[in-house]
């Protein structure tokens, strides 16, 4: 009977599962193995419900009320409005949302291109040193990022690029993760052949790589991109350490120094501030996820997997 | 290929397949020749493709750590200014019980931290690819959200949630009969930042893992399937090996991350201050000295020492991941 199953399913094709009858489990460990994901998904959804659910409360109701239900007064719209205004004299929200923007918008598009060329180089041509200069990238994704700030900062004290937002850019636009994806990729999706063809035709190569390369590798593109956004977006000890004025801050930062303005006690009233930032901080991401979800799932991290 | 353009081109071959020299035949050998060393020629663009990211990395990476290790041999003092001090740096560094005891918690850390969250990884992700848990795709979802929040927002949420007194785990404790229950205690600590830190990884080790165990052919479960083997001796002994090396690499990457512990203690500090000390990991320990008392020499110093450990520790992985024959 189940042979038959089995027969029967290159039918329904679209499935590219094993079909599950034929592992023989025991009746409810489906049901079990479901619970346990949905305890680890509580586990997982229950800080994000919390920070949502809190953004709207007072700072009172913050401490007295049930963490993981409502209460009056809605104070959500105050709380956000707050983000606009500098209450806690460490500086304005919205200032450190647009830094934030601009940092990983423009790290991200130089990283990319960068990532793109190297990626290209190393994958297409085998000029000398080519394998040692690869392995020297690589080997600078082991380098802790913290043993770099620090003395970035002290080389930045050197030449004035302390407090220059170029400080914060120009060291994320390297991404050997990223020169890795875009390598795989045009290994795996430009031909050699069409490349040697535009060569015959006499394009140069700066047009063969802006003509060919680059349409060939889009996907590739978008997943450095994206994953070079969320890094800077993420990246919290970097700008702690070169940028002094608050003006400058991105969201971390900006929301480390409301941390601990709030904490210290003597500006309690910026704990919901503090929870409805945090809530603006991660939305962003999250949509673009959720909009973005199969070059996360398809793309964005297989690279990093076949290392 | 470049075969192509060679007037006495060789007869075509499946790609990939080159006959060692001397054992092809001679007329192929004497085609290619020529051609190779106009392949090479034209290789030089390669070097210029890759050049501004290696500017920028030498400008940013290399420049940096070098001019760090310069420092690291200074000393600047109120009076007399900054003059050359071998290794004194070093040496406070190395005999300071503090900084010890960081690098002492955060092995822990490591240690407890990453097999917990690749094992959990692994879990789920091969949960997932055998299709044996409903709504797998909302559940993968889920546990991918963390990789959105930074470290400083889930450090935060996680502070109210675990608040001494205030916070609705420290009251759900309470109530399950554990008494008071406080999570920043000297105690609990590490325990708490592990479970943070557990939290935001997870999910990105269970889509990598995931990425990874779907990439095996299906007919290769199939057969095992067909063999009469159970899931359990499938995940384990079939499709574990055959995801090793997306393991190691995710090994790599878990202990880097792990060994530079620094937001979620730092933000902690802002909550709890005595439940995080000066030196709690490493790289608190460098930030407190070099930003916090201003002596960059010394913070320096403790940077180096501090790569140079996680230099070492990597070194010594790729050596023996060398061994078991699975570096590329």
């Amino acid at each position: 009977m189940s042979s038959k199953r089995f027969a029967r399913r290159p039918a329904k094709r679209p499935t590219d599962t094993v079909p599950i009858h034929l592992y023989g489990l025991r009746r409810g460990t489906v049901t079990v193995l479901t619970l346990i994901c949905a305890a680890f998904a509580l586990f997982i959804l229950a800080p994000v419900a919390w920070l949502m659910i809190n953004a709207t409360k007072t700072q009172a109701n913050v401490y007295s009320t049930n963490g993981f239900w409502f209460a009056r007064p809605f104070h959500l719209l105050q709380n956000l409005s707050a983000l606009g205004h500098n209450v806690s004299g460490a500086g304005v929200y919205l200032h450190w949302l647009g830094n934030t923007l601009l940092y990983a918008a423009s790290a991200a598009i130089g990283a990319t291109i960068l990532s793109a060329m190297a990626g290209y180089g190393f994958a297409r041509f085998g000029f000398r040193g080519a394998n040692a200069l690869f392995y020297l990238v690589m080997s600078t994704l082991l380098v802790p990022i913290t043993s770099v700030a620090l003395p970035l900062f002290l080389v930045y004290a050197k030449v004035g690029l302390v407090n220059s937002v170029w400080g914060m850019i120009l060291p994320s636009m390297v991404s050997p993760v990223g020169i890795y994806l875009m390598r795989t990729y045009i290994d795996s999706s430009v031909p050699r052949d069409l490349i040697d063809a535009a060569r015959m035709d006499g394009a140069s190569e700066i047009r063969i790589f802006l003509r060919i390369v680059l349409p060939l590798t889009v996907p590739g593109l978008v997943t450095v991109l994206l994953l070079t956004v969320v890094a800077v977006w993420n990246n919290y000890f970097l700008p702690l350490i070169i940028f002094s004025r608050s003006q400058l801050y991105p969201l971390t930062v900006g929301l480390s120094s409301l941390s601990h303005a709030a904490e210290t006690g003597s500006k309690a009233e910026l704990v919901p501030v503090l929870i409805a930032g945090g809530l603006v901080t991660i939305l962003p991401l999250i949509l673009l996820f959720l909009f973005l979800e199969k070059y996360f799932r398809g793309g964005a991290l297989q690279g990093s997997t076949t290392g | 290929m470049v075969q192509k353009t060679t007037p006495h081109a060789p007869p075509p071959r499946a790609p990939g397949v080159t006959p060692a020299d001397g054992t092809g035949p001679p007329r192929a050998a004497a085609a290619r020749r020529p051609a190779r060393r106009r392949a090479r020629s034209r290789q030089w663009p390669g070097a210029v493709f890759i050049s501004p990211h290696m500017l920028a990395l030498a400008l940013f990476m290399l420049v940096p750590t070098g001019y760090a290790v310069y420092d690291s041999m200074q000393t600047t003092r109120l009076v007399g200014g900054t003059h050359y001090s071998g290794f004194a740096n070093y040496s406070t560094v190395l005999h300071s019980a503090e900084f010890w005891d960081g690098v002492r918690r955060v092995l822990v850390f490591t240690g407890v931290q990453v097999p917990v969250t690749i094992a959990l990884g692994f879990f789920f992700a091969a949960l997932f690819d055998a299709g044996v848990v409903k709504y797998a795709r909302f559940f993968r979802t889920v546990f991918f959200m963390p990789f959105a929040v930074p470290g400083v927002v889930a450090a935060v949420m996680w502070s109210f949630l675990l608040l001494p007194g205030f916070g609705p785990y420290a009251k759900l404790m309470h109530t399950l009969g554990f008494g008071h229950v406080d999570f920043f205690s000297s105690k609990l600590i590490l325990p708490t930042i592990i479970v943070i830190v557990i939290w935001e990884w997870t999910g990105y080790n269970v889509t990598i893992l995931y990425t990874s165990l779907k990439s095996i052919p299906q007919h290769v479960t199939e057969a095992a399937v067909m063999d009469g083997a159970r899931l359990g001796t499938i995940v384990m002994r079939l499709k574990l090996p055959m995801v090793r090396p997306t393991i190691v690499m995710l090994c790599f990457l878990n202990t880097v991350g792990a060994l530079q512990l620094f937001t979620e203690p730092s933000i902690l500090a802002a909550f709890q201050p005595q439940a995080v000390s000066y030196g709690f990991t490493p790289t608190l320990y460098v930030y407190n000295t070099a930003v916090g008392s201003g002596d960059y020499n010394l913070g320096a110093a403790a940077a180096v020492v501090l790569a140079l450990i996680i230099g070492a520790l990597s070194l010594g992985a790729f050596a023996i991941r060398k061994r078991a024959g699975e570096f590329r």
